[in-house]
């Protein structure tokens, strides 16, 4: 009897493992209301009249004034997060570090991405902004789902030897396709 | 044979120029056969269309760091209020990770220091490790008359306090033709306004003749000197070799060197060469859709720290002067930002910092 537990555990573990396996494909909407104010991810100015945004290239974007949509395409392998006026990230899910230009061009950054129990966590390291000879800029970026898989939550760190920055958004999941709502800048299905 | 571009057009201009005939086509060849030489950084790529504003492939950035410490000071400036605990003062320093201050000129000449409080203030820098070096002038030496007679005396009467205290150098600027030298005048970069600049540098040196405090100037935009080799030149036409940079690299940051920061600071180091006072330590960005450059937190925005602290570890006595932000917490931050670029390449900066404070 305990032997033929043991084998029916063997074979569904595996199923239930990947049953969990969250996922984050689809278009998710950020809910300002319950997200914390976003820094300006791109710019660290000093002397500055406060103000939002601005995109990309300092690892994903200030995301500012207006609706922020993210469109996710998920696999078994890989992620890949797009939003209007950035470019789009792909994340390799094996824990290794994978290297990419920044979005600078002229500079290295290093992704790291695995799923850990039902959140996914992304690591990142480049110079800040993607210029050479800056600080070194350390993201950890958390996803997760709520129960429903109606809202994904995004706890992100920002490290650089100068400040330590914490913030969380909060996105809601819409009926659009992955790259039906996107402007330049999304990808559409593969 | 190789001819290059510029002497190619060069060569047709001066060939245009003999056969001219018309008035205009004589005004056109005269416009380029006096086209100069200019200064600037290397042609990169489509010179003959376009502003070129980003870097070629093949920048050199070398990182190696030189065998100097640096010591980082800020706009907590030494003051001289009466009364003063220098012992307190420097070791406040000390304790926020500053070894060398620096002095504002209105408010040091603003009161007679007694011969018995400058030894004691000596005494106490001694004491502490810490280094008095610069008084940062106020003023405009080629204001309107008759005030640049009047700053030219502030800025001898600042040499003079210097000599007694024992800095290395005051800072000061060729000016503006507006009384205000931050305000950009549209003749600041005329041949008047040099002249007047390097004749206000001439007094002030031979006022202050035989003595061995430097005299630095900050280049800056606004004014005449916004490059090395406007740098170079004023050194030269003064005629004097206390003449030196205060250098802020930052202040000569355009659209056109924005992206190419790491070779502007190659270019500078080599040019000034020798003639290095101290440096100021700032950042900036290009966030604005004109080309309007932000004042950013140092080891964030355009400038290669890395290339820049690789430099500045190689003149002899190097000091930084971070400035130009806007809370003590700042300043804190932007020293730990600093300290920590020149750790990765092994550049030394004298004193410890304290750790965060947790919030």
């Amino acid at each position: 009897m305990k032997k033929h537990a043991l084998m029916l555990g063997m074979i569904l573990l595996p199923t239930l493992a990947m049953a969990a396996t969250p996922d984050f494909n689809g278009s998710w909407v950020r809910n300002p209301a319950d997200s914390d104010p976003m820094p300006n991810q791109m710019y660290w100015v000093t002397r500055e009249v406060a103000g939002g945004g601005g995109g990309g290239r300092g690892g994903r974007g200030g995301r500012g004034g207006g609706e922020v949509t993210l469109t996710v395409q998920q696999d078994a392998k890989t992620l890949q997060v797009s939003q209007s006026n950035e470019i789009a990230r792909k994340y390799t899910l094996d824990g290794k570090a994978h290297t990419r230009p920044t979005d600078t061009g002229i500079q290295k950054a290093e992704d790291t991405a695995h799923l850990e129990g039902d959140s996914l966590v992304i690591d990142t390291a480049e110079p800040f902004g993607g210029m050479p000879g800056n600080a070194t800029l350390k993201i950890k970026e958390t996803w997760s789902l709520s129960p429903d898989g109606k809202t994904l939550t995004i706890t992100t760190t920002r490290d650089i030897p100068a400040r330590h920055q914490t913030f969380k958004e909060v996105y809601t999941k819409t009926q659009a396709q992955p790259g039906a709502i996107c402007s330049a800048g999304c990808i559409g299905p593969q | 044979m190789k001819i290059s571009r510029r002497k190619f057009f060069a060569g047709a201009g001066a060939a245009a120029g003999a056969f001219a005939t018309t008035s205009e086509s004589r005004i056109a060849a005269a416009q380029v056969a006096k086209t100069p030489k200019a200064v600037g950084l290397p042609d990169v790529w489509g010179q003959d269309f376009l502003y070129q504003w980003s870097p070629p492939d093949n920048v050199k950035r070398d990182t190696s760091p030189g065998p100097n410490v640096i010591r980082l000071s800020n706009s907590q400036d030494i003051t001289n209020r009466e009364g003063t605990d220098y012992a307190q003062m420097f070791q406040t320093m000390r304790d926020s990770g500053w070894t060398a201050c620096e002095a504002a000129s209105a408010a040091w000449l603003s009161r007679k220091m007694p011969d018995s409080e400058i030894t004691e203030m000596k005494a106490q820098l001694k004491a502490h490790d810490v280094v008095f070096y610069n008084i940062h002038c106020a003023g405009n030496i080629i204001a309107p008359d008759p005030d640049a007679e009047r700053w030219q005396r502030h800025i001898i009467d600042a040499y003079h306090s210097a000599e007694a205290c024992g800095c290395r150098m005051i800072l000061t600027h060729a000016g503006s033709m507006y009384p205000n030298r931050n305000t950009a005048h549209p003749l600041n970069w005329s041949k008047t306004a040099w002249e007047r600049s390097v004749g206000a540098l001439k007094n002030i040196c031979k006022a202050t003749a035989g003595g061995k405090v430097k005299i630095c100037i900050e280049p800056v935009n606004t004014e005449s000197i916004n490059n090395p080799w406007a740098m170079k030149r004023l050194r030269d036409d003064v005629g004097d070799e206390r003449i030196n940079c205060g250098l802020d690299i930052q202040n000569m940051a355009y659209a056109g060197v924005a992206f190419r920061m790491t070779e502007l600071l190659n270019t500078t180091f080599e040019v000034l060469n020798g003639m290095i006072g101290y440096i100021h330590a700032k950042d900036f960005v290009w966030d604005q859709m004109l080309p309007g450059l932000s004042w950013a937190m140092n080891g964030t925005g355009n400038m290669d720290y890395e290339v820049f602290l690789a430099h500045i570890s190689k003149i002899p006595d190097p000091i930084m002067y971070v400035e130009f932000l806007s809370s003590p917490e700042e300043y804190q931050e932007a020293q730990r930002n600093i300290r920590a670029i020149a750790e990765r390449i092994g550049v030394k900066i004298h004193g410890t910092q304290p750790p965060p404070q947790q919030a």
